[in-house]
């Protein structure tokens, strides 16, 4: 199981806050690192701004993606994950209150590895984000970092 | 009256996209009534895409921005009734159950708003579709939903429609999930679907035995907003119809309903058949595809 921390890409405060509680309630221990923007992102997966003082290839387990961001968007971020030798496996599960099929595509196409639509209920929100933990932090055998 | 929805909207933007210009009488021999009308023609497109650019914007909005709010106050609500109902007294715990539960409706309201605006305009991409397989899954997903009922749904097996399959599928959803809901008196729930043909077209029929409605009041059953029972009866945002015959109408399709009160009704749709003419009705009766 990866104990690395997860990178919680979300601008909106209750929404992390929401994140936060569901992942304590479903029993998940890694450390929620928070960015709220999708330059800040950027800077703390390579290591550069305010984050140059980080370990470049001290990546986090999985990357939780809002779409929708101020500075640059969810779908840029992606897209420079994708675009970056040391990131491109990088597990990247995008998780937005759009359900449009064009976001959808659109993320596959940048190479998100999963889509969630974030539930207005909390109870099934609580269970998206119990079965992303288990998924991505326990099941999935990913790559081990250099 | 009902608000002009987004519904109207896009039927005349579908109108004007298919049957422009207006059939003014021409005269043949002169070509500035030609320049003039391909003018018109050139403005109603470029007006056209500005309307579908706009409702796409709206409907974006809609989807991310009216949700997230939403999410708040229905996931602290929750937190605060799990972490201190023990403290509080039973009108308190009412008052936070009927934040959540309106949370909840104006949740499906919003989705049901987003199908309707994406029933309408989403790209259609015509094939030849498998009914009958539709019908049994929506179905299924039905039970696994509400799996305390006892249901019971008879498909005809084969039949076989030209449409677009996402779209005929979320159209079997609002029929079937109007058949679930109407028949939560009964015991069991009992739906059949059924083919045959007509003039043409293949006429699919959702028929159940619920509550039905009286026919005189149904004449608006497929209008935005129309709910002929209410919340205590099974009734629900008063949209799922209009998806539904918005996706008919885009098919080319006509839906219609039969309806006696307290036994039940009965939806059909006529879907044209292919025009390479291979959508058919398999059961015999018709022309194997």
């Amino acid at each position: 199981m990866s104990t690395r921390p997860i990178l919680l890409v979300e601008d909106n405060p209750d929404d992390v806050e929401l994140t936060r509680i569901a992942f304590a309630e479903a029993n998940i221990a890694n450390a929620l690192t928070v960015v709220t923007d999708g330059a800040a992102a950027l800077d703390y997966l390579f290591a550069r701004g305010v984050h140059s003082d980080r370990d470049p290839d001290d990546l986090p387990s999985i990357v939780l993606l809002d779409l929708n961001l101020p500075k640059v968007d969810g779908r840029e971020v992606l897209q420079a994950i994708r675009s970056h030798e040391r990131t491109r496996s990088l597990p990247v599960v995008v998780m937005t209150t759009s359900a449009e099929p064009f976001d959808v595509e659109a993320s596959y196409a940048l190479g998100a590895n999963s889509y969630i639509r974030k539930p207005v209920d909390f109870g099934q929100f609580v269970w998206a984000v119990k079965q992303v933990g288990l998924y991505w932090l326990v099941l999935n055998h990913g790559r081990e970092p250099h | 009256m009902p608000q002009p929805l987004p519904h109207d909207r896009s039927a005349r933007t579908d109108a004007v996209a298919g049957a422009m210009p207006a059939a003014e009488p021409r005269d043949l021999d002169a070509p500035a009534a030609d320049a003039d009308l391909a003018q018109q023609l050139a403005d109603c497109r470029a007006e056209l895409a500005a309307t579908q650019r706009d409702l796409e914007l709206l409907s974006h909005g809609v989807s991310h921005d009216l949700r997230a709010p939403l999410r708040a106050i229905e996931g602290f609500t929750a937190l605060l009734d799990q972490h201190a109902s023990p403290g509080l007294d039973a009108t308190a715990r009412d008052h936070l159950a009927r934040v959540r539960a309106a949370a909840a409706r104006m949740a499906a309201l919003i989705d049901g708003l987003l199908a309707l605006s994406r029933a309408a305009r989403s790209p259609l991409s015509m094939v030849d579709v498998d009914a009958s397989l539709l019908a049994d899954w929506t179905f299924a997903e039905l039970q696994d939903a509400d799996p305390t009922r006892t249901a019971e749904l008879h498909v005809q097996p084969g039949i076989v429609v030209r449409g677009d399959e996402r779209q005929l599928k979320l159209l079997l959803e609002q029929l079937l999930g109007n058949a679930w809901k109407f028949s939560r008196s009964r015991d069991r729930i009992r739906v059949s679907v059924t083919a045959a043909d007509v003039g043409g077209a293949v006429r699919i029929s959702v028929r159940d035995h619920g509550t039905g409605f009286d026919p005189a009041r149904g004449a608006r059953i497929f209008e935005p907003f129309q709910r002929l029972h209410g919340a205590d009866e099974g009734g629900g945002h008063g949209l799922g119809l209009a998806i539904a015959q918005r996706i008919a109408e885009r098919h080319g399709a006509t839906i219609s309903v039969d309806a006696v009160a307290g036994e039940g009704c009965t939806f059909h749709v006529d879907l044209p058949r292919g025009s390479t003419g291979i959508a058919t009705v398999a059961d015999g009766q018709g022309t194997a595809p």
